[in-house]
């Protein structure tokens, strides 16, 4: 049996895609090589774009009877509170410029556990009908004609199947098999990243997510699945060999460090589990497409979890690519006009202002007295606390933010001044500080 | 109160040793060739790091050959360090390039510190990085007339020659001899100096005749001179706003604008580029709880760094509509442009009906210099007063009034609609030639051509090697952009020749795409 579209990797990126395609009456084949429900390194969390996502695919109620949900996170920089929500109409615009229409946007967040939301993706892709195979591990492309025309690979029961299609989807994630198959360089580079370490934590309640920076170090709780709590920590990859000499010590010393509150509140509550951790978060981004075959979600971009957009970006890489692909598989659109639409979107200015951001916050170097000053600015002002929050999630575009005039603005209509922080006391010893590796 | 999920978790091992460990420990097995150990310890791996890890072949490490022969132990190994260990390690950049090429002016305007000169130091040390990396566009010097082709020295005194896309005068009236002859002519009959404030005795009888002329071309009889476009700008919108009063401005208007605006008031609306809509709401909402106070709507006409303009017989009537004021910056336009030269204003004719025009004359008219003109005698007095960069700066020296008197004599002239034929000759070669090539120019039409490039470390490497290369453009980023959205900005003058303007395009899609390897960067120019 030839399929229309064969899609490597189940999860975020490959099942939605998977669904989306299969609603459009495409016969597809949605394999991974492990099996569902079952968790997978991620930050867990859903900006409101990607919890938009799910309501317009019809998945939303599905997650939210069995997570928890809030319309407001807190960031908080060096003793710096912001607390937002992104605004509807910035959502509506997005979507609009993004995907040509705006329906179906909803304002909250979630962090859902991935043996919760992959399951359900899964099953979503299964019921509009997509042929799931699981434990199945594609170990090769067949390619004819330096096109690839299908996979190779071993199903559960060990056997070797050969399966066929017009176009070969990667959405097999950072390590993605399609990408090193095909031998895809690496562009766009950066190295600089963060570790990361997390457990799921009981015994008590943030209410909603906190985003915290102090120094090189950022931390996070928020609500998840089971009635626990994820609380992560992370810092600049620099540190992480140090980090690593007492992974439950350091934990929890970097949470005292971030927040004490944070920290006392873990103290007192229960790990649930081990604790688990990456160091794999470097940026790059890989070619999009060739002769039958395109990559989606962090297959075709990675980029490091500190803003904790990955998930989101993968819902919407799904949208993007099923679209391009339906007018193909259509008749509608030429393959090459399909991918250029596809490329046009993933690859564009303000594609590449978000990748620089998140790269650069990833570094995790220490906030500059003019960024922590800017935060101060913000305080009081809600519309612009919601864009900043609206910018740092990529709902709108960092340019829009990012823009003389409307920082000089922020500036002069500032309502608090630095004399209210700490950290502004003596910046420069407090900077020193903060370069010193607290785990060495 | 979180919802119960109606799975429980599935348990695992709480005191299990960490995913680094553990791959630490495999490797070790590794390095000893027992598959076995690598394979015993790789089932403790937590299933979100084995699930990530998709290609390692975590469930067959076994049959793993130990002696390495076929390459595949050596590849696990591999891609297991990978995983755990720092990726900068493995690919070492220039720290100099990295801190020129990744940080924005913006990171530097609230320095720390109560030394406002120490404080400095730190903005300083980004500028040398930029310098030593050769990266710094700002601050090169002339070696001799700007003409189309230019010969200029970096500030590291590196000398280089090329097409000239860097130098703001339209109509090419620098070379010009009438100009020239002008210049010559009032420093002879008054001297280098006006020695004086225009509202004492720093005007001469030229600035007269200017002040008439430039009526004429905008239609807008009152006219008065300031020292510099900036200071026109500024004057005119802190002279005329106060702090009751509101501001609504294009977010693109220009700098001296921009400012100008936040000095007056804080009452200050940044509106969409060109959204004529959005003004009328703005304005709408302003006059539902403001009916006392004034309001200034303020835009440009040829926007320098967009090259596009917007509908202002629509912004003018809106603004009547609901008592607001309209103030025009045409700098870019006037004279280079429109019908008789008379720019974004004739082109919509709108000659004499717009509430405030401002210009400078640095951009056609081949000298320093700035006005502010409308209809009325009682706003040129007012503005003259209160707009401090009139009252409270030197004027004009004669040589730069007689200088611009000229230009607007030529601009109105056969001549000028000839030199502005030449020049868009030269603009439609120059953009036909970038577009072919498949870069984007924006906006439409006119002496600026902003060419899109986007993210600043490809134009800060694009800008390097066009230094080497033979052309001269200024490349815009942050604060003159915004972030992201970075450019070239090519000033065409009437004096390139077309095929000038072709083989600048080649040779800048040339060091386009080098710095586009260079960086070996997959992003594209398109905006969204």
């Amino acid at each position: 049996m030839m399929y229309d579209a064969i899609v490597v990797g189940g999860r975020c990126a490959g099942a939605s895609t998977a669904l989306l395609l299969a609603r459009q009456g495409h016969r597809v084949l949605l394999v991974d090589r492990s099996s569902f429900p079952s968790d997978v390194i991620s930050t867990h969390f859903l900006w409101p774009h990607g919890m938009s996502y799910l309501n317009r695919w019809g998945l939303l109620e599905q997650v939210t009877d069995v997570t928890p949900t809030y319309t407001t996170i807190d960031i908080v920089n060096d003793g710096i509170t912001l607390s937002g929500s992104v605004p509807p109409e910035l959502l509506r615009e997005y979507f609009r410029d993004l995907h040509g229409d705006d329906s179906g946007v909803v304002g909250s967040y979630a962090s859902v556990r991935r043996r919760v939301l992959d399951q359900i993706l899964v099953e979503a892709a299964a019921k509009a009908g997509a042929e799931v195979r699981t434990g199945f591990t594609v170990r090769e492309l067949i390619t004819e004609d330096g096109r690839v025309v299908g996979v190779r690979g071993r199903a559960a029961d060990g056997r070797t199947y050969e399966e066929r299609a017009r176009v070969v989807i990667g959405a097999d994630g950072r390590n993605s098999f399609v990408a090193r198959a095909l031998d895809l360089p690496k562009f766009d580079e950066r190295p600089r990243c963060t570790f990361a370490y997390w457990s799921y934590w009981s015994g008590f309640e943030p209410g909603r997510g906190q985003i915290h920076r102090r120094g090189r170090l950022g931390g996070a709780v928020v609500p998840t699945n089971f009635g626990q709590n994820m609380v992560l920590a992370w810092g600049p990859s620099e540190w992480s060999r140090e980090f690593r000499a007492d992974v439950p010590g350091n934990y929890q010393r970097a949470l005292d460090f971030i927040s004490p509150e944070l920290g006392e509140a873990v103290r007192g509550g229960t790990r649930e589990e081990r604790i688990y951790g990456t160091l794999d978060q470097s940026g790059f981004l890989r070619p999009l497409h060739g002769p039958g075959w395109v990559l989606v979600g962090d297959a075709q971009t990675a980029k490091d979890q500190c803003t904790a957009i990955g998930i989101t970006h993968a819902f919407r890489d799904a949208e993007l690519v099923s679209a391009a692909l339906h007018g193909w598989l259509a008749g509608e659109t030429a393959l090459d006009e399909a991918m250029a639409a596809y490329e046009g979107r993933r690859r564009s200015q303000n594609a590449a202002a978000y990748h620089d951001y998140v790269c650069t916050l990833a570094e995790m170097r220490p906030y500059r007295h003019d960024e922590l000053q800017l935060f101060v600015a913000l305080r009081g002002n809600q519309e612009e606390t919601d864009r900043f929050i609206a910018t740092h999630g990529d709902v709108a575009p960092v340019s829009e933010f990012f823009q003389a005039s409307n920082l000089f603005l922020l500036n002069d209509a500032a309502k608090e001044s630095s004399a209210d922080y700490a950290v502004f006391d003596d910046f420069a010893a407090t900077s020193r500080m903060y370069q010193q590796n607290p785990f060495a | 109160m979180p919802h119960q999920g109606a799975d429980t978790v599935t348990t695992t091992e709480l005191h299990q040793r960490d995913d680094g460990e553990l791959i630490e420990e495999i490797l070790r097995a590794a390095r000893s060739g027992d598959v076995e150990a690598m394979a015993r310890t790789a089932a403790e791996v937590s299933e979100m790091t084995r699930n990530w890890a998709g290609h390692i072949p975590w469930d067959d490490l076994a049959d793993l050959d130990p002696s390495g022969a076929d390459g595949e132990l050596a590849r696990v190994v591999a891609d297991l360090t990978e995983m755990w260990e720092p990726a900068h390690l493995r690919n070492p950049v220039d720290p100099d390039e990295e801190y020129a090429l990744d940080k924005n002016a913006y990171d530097f305007y609230r320095p720390a510190g109560r030394d406002l000169l120490a404080r400095t130091e730190d903005f300083y040390g980004w500028v040398e990085a930029r310098r030593r990396t050769e990266t710094w566009q700002y601050s090169r010097v002339l070696e001799a007339a700007p003409d189309s082709v230019a010969q200029i020295t970096n500030d590291l005194g590196k000398r280089t020659r090329g097409i000239n896309f860097n130098s703001q005068d339209y109509l090419s009236f620098n070379t010009h001899p009438a100009i020239r002859e002008a210049a010559a002519r009032a420093m002879r009959d008054y001297g280098p100096h006006s020695a004086g404030s225009p509202m004492v005795l720093g005007n001469t009888r030229i600035s007269d005749e200017l002040e008439v002329a430039l009526g004429e071309l905008t239609g807008l009889e009152h006219v008065t001179l300031f020292p510099t476009g900036w200071a026109a700008g500024f004057g005119a919108i802190v002279g005329l706003v106060r702090q009751s009063d509101h501001v609504v401005i294009d977010r693109l208007a220009h700098s001296c604008l921009q400012q100008g605006a936040r000095a007056a008031t804080r009452n200050v609306v940044r509106y969409e580029h060109l959204n004529v809509e959005a003004v009328r709401q703005h304005l709408a909402d302003i006059r539902s709880h403001d009916s006392r106070n004034g309001i200034l709507v303020v835009t440009d006409g040829l926007f320098s760094v967009d090259a596009d303009w917007p509908d202002l017989v629509t912004l003018q009537r809106v603004c009547r509509e609901h008592d607001a004021t309209l103030l025009v910056d045409v700098a870019h336009d006037l004279g280079s442009m429109g019908p008789g030269g008379t720019g974004v204003l004739g082109m919509q004719d709108l000659l004499g009906q717009v509430d405030i025009a401002m210009g400078a004359f640095s951009k056609t008219f081949c000298s320093n210099g700035g006005f502010v003109a409308s209809n009325s005698p009682a706003l040129k007095q007012y503005i003259k007063m209160f707009g401090g960069s009139h009252f409270f700066s030197n004027a004009l020296s004669p040589v730069q009034t007689a200088v611009v008197r000229e230009a607007a004599r030529i601009i109105r002239s056969p001549e000028g609609d000839e030199l502005r034929a030449r020049l868009f000759t030269a603009i439609h070669a120059l953009r036909d030639e970038l577009t072919g090539r498949g870069l984007t120019c924006m906006g439409e039409p006119s002496p600026i051509v902003p060419l899109l490039i986007g993210n600043e470390k490809l134009a800060r490497t694009a800008n390097r090697l066009l230094f080497d290369r033979g052309v001269l453009a200024f490349m815009v980023e942050f604060p003159v952009t915004p972030t992201g959205s970075s450019r070239f900005r090519l000033q065409v003058q009437a004096g390139h020749r077309p095929e000038e303007a072709r083989e600048a395009a080649r040779i800048i899609e040339g060091a386009i795409a080098d710095s586009r390897a260079y960086l070996s960067s997959a992003f594209g120019s398109a905006p969204r």
